[in-house]
């Protein structure tokens, strides 16, 4: 960002302000450019996955190779879709619950650090920028599931809340387990000690559990089956975006893509090493390299979601509450105790 | 105790159970290929005694319409004029509407000239085209017509000819009330596989699929234009009548080569796209 601002200042005959101006419609139009495309290849992946596991080709025709070209036919007929607004629904809430939704995602992305120094924001408390920024989903969702006016978007969206606020806390817990071995909440910095110190999930045993822990959490964060609960089809139609149609509903999509790669992305860069790979001094490499290793990690952690999505049956609710609290709070404590422990005797579980 | 034994085997449950499951999908994602096919340019196969649209061995049939006596749904409608023992012909239609595709046209037939195709193709937009003409030709070929001249010419030179005999009024399949049951009759199908005529699929030309080749050139003249009207709005698509002076052998070459044809080309193991 600053360097972007920088050579704008430097190579261009605008002023500071401009310049900086200038650096920022870049970055967020890169930045939207690269969800859109990533989040049409996701689901392109998304549906080639589902129908592979159930035996069936899926998506074979358009585009010509294995039907590449399906997500970008679907979002043109997205775009170009009949506006629809149910006649009593709340018209102001109706029109902004997608972009809170998307906001609170999109924002979290400026923190991210995709290599060394390819980040939009160093923010210095980046972990906690992006899980608080991503919490404003839910003010979305109930915003969506109240102004829909209708029993299933308001049944979806509490259940959304309910979901969220419960496995953000085993998430955050989760979460303070590399925090505390690096100490630091910058995401950079958890990166380069990975760097120094080797991958974070083979410090010790309590790590591998934390990662498994955030990585559970941030399923029912994203909505994900086995706790896709607020969009049960068989129940709820599809819960909270029921009403939406066109392209309101294009932009839930997209946020629920979105919040995969920005899940996948921290269990990446918190637990296994980020843009690092063991044996090989990634940042004395161009800095693609990086970025290349970083998102193949990513896409490792999407794939194993969408594998988990169409492994696994959803869910009762009593079992979603009972999962969070009774199982993966207590065990994230344990993990945050236990990891505590072994940095304060200066324990190592493997010779790394 | 128990609690907390079933709390640990709840966790223990729950990993294991995840795991299995996912080396389930595992597999079926890495190692079996689909089972579905690319539809319209992949095929299964279909069993060799499918009960698909029909096909008539027009050269062998005779007109004496059982099939469509014993069709339960009224379907067949044979229309054709008698001279003697040559056939003019003007329809023999099914309407797959009605047809249910029971196979009892094919027991009664005398002459084995009907058969069923593995042939499952009939979407159609339009209803007309749901009523299939069965007929390779229709009227009179011109080697029946020169025998008909030839003897119509005999009669000509006695005195007093009688009208040309047995021209039958256009029937509807029978009703019920007038049919010979088939239904008691015991009878084995045609269709099993090796039998005569008609196992394999269909020359049947909606798709036109084997026609290019098996129609050789065989003009428009074939068909006397007086025939037209009985044709339906589908008979310009058939594969032109393999019509012509050597016609009976013909015929019989040429659907024997089309079935051969449309067989291979259902019995091609599903691909994958």
């Amino acid at each position: 960002m600053e360097a972007l601002t920088g050579f704008f200042a430097a190579h261009l005959p605008v002023g500071p302000t401009l310049a900086l101006s200038l650096a920022y419609a870049v970055c967020i139009g890169s930045l939207l450019g690269f969800i859109t495309v990533y989040a049409m290849f996701a689901i392109w992946m998304e549906r080639k996955v589902a129908a592979h596991m159930q035996v069936r080709f899926g998506p074979m025709e358009t585009g010509g190779w294995h039907g590449w070209a399906q997500s970008v036919a679907d979002a043109v007929k997205l775009l170009f879709k009949e506006d629809l607004i149910p006649r009593d629904a709340n018209k102001v809430m109706f029109w902004f619950a997608p972009a809170v939704v998307f906001c609170g995602v999109f924002a979290g992305f400026v923190a991210i650090p995709f290599a060394v120094g390819v980040q939009i924001a160093d923010v210095n408390l980046g972990l906690f920028f992006i899980i608080a920024i991503a919490s404003v989903e839910v003010v979305g969702v109930i915003m969506a599931g109240w102004a829909s006016n209708s029993k299933y978007a308001l049944f979806g969206a509490v259940r959304e809340a309910a979901q969220v606020v419960s496995y953000e806390v085993p998430a955050a817990v989760a979460l303070l387990v590399p925090v505390l071995i690096v100490g630091s909440l910058r995401l950079g910095d958890i990166n380069g000690w990975q760097e120094a110190h080797g991958w974070l999930v083979l410090r010790n045993p309590f790590v591998i559990v934390a990662a498994l822990i955030y990585f559970i959490s941030s399923l029912a964060g994203c909505k994900r089956a086995p706790f896709d609960l607020p969009e049960a089809e068989s129940e709820l139609v599809s819960g909270f975006h029921t009403e939406y149609s066109g392209m309101r509903f294009s932009f839930f999509f997209l946020e629920e893509y979105a919040s995969m790669f920005v899940s996948s992305l921290l269990v990446a860069t918190l637990f296994f090493g980020g843009w690092t790979l063991p044996f090989v001094n990634v940042s004395a490499m161009p800095v693609p390299v990086g970025i290349v290793v970083l998102l193949a990690k990513t896409f490792f952690f999407i794939f194993v979601q969408m594998w988990l999505r169409w492994t696994l049956p959803r869910l009762r609710v009593d079992q979603v509450m009972s999962l969070g609290y009774k199982y993966l709070l207590p065990w994230g404590f344990v993990c945050v105790v236990g990891t505590a422990v072994f940095e304060a005797m200066g324990w190592r579980w493997l010779p790394v | 105790m128990g609690g907390i034994r079933e709390y640990f085997g709840n966790i223990s449950d729950a990993l294991t159970s995840t795991v299995k499951g996912m080396a389930v999908t595992w597999q079926h994602f890495s190692k079996e290929p689909p089972i579905t096919v690319q539809y319209p340019r992949a095929r299964l196969a279909v069993a060799p005694s499918y009960r698909g649209l029909h096909i008539l061995e027009q050269a062998k049939c005779i007109d004496c319409k059982l099939c469509a006596k014993a069709c339960p749904v009224d379907c067949i409608e044979i229309e054709s004029v008698h001279h003697g023992r040559i056939l003019e012909w003007q329809k023999f239609t099914i309407d797959y509407k009605k047809c249910i595709f029971c196979e009892f046209c094919i027991p009664p037939c005398p002459k084995d000239c009907i058969h069923m195709t593995s042939e499952y193709e009939m979407a159609s937009a339009d209803n007309e085209h749901m009523i299939e003409d069965l007929l390779t030709w229709t009227g009179l070929r011109s080697n029946d017509r020169r025998e008909i001249e030839a003897a119509d010419a005999k009669k000509a030179g006695k005195p007093a000819p009688p009208p040309p005999e047995g021209v039958t009024a256009p029937q509807p399949g029978g009703p019920a009330a007038g049919n010979p049951a088939p239904y008691g009759t015991v009878y084995t199908s045609t269709f099993a596989p090796g039998s005569v005529g008609a196992p394999g699929g269909a020359p049947r030309g909606r798709r036109g699929a084997a026609a290019p080749a098996s129609a050789p050139a065989s003009p428009a003249s074939a068909k006397p234009a007086a025939a037209a009207p009985a044709a339906p709005a589908a008979a310009p698509a058939k594969p032109a009548a393999p019509a012509g002076p050597a016609a009976p052998a013909a015929a019989g070459e040429d659907m024997a080569a089309k079935i051969a044809a449309i067989k291979a080309k259902l019995a091609k193991p599903k691909g994958d796209g």
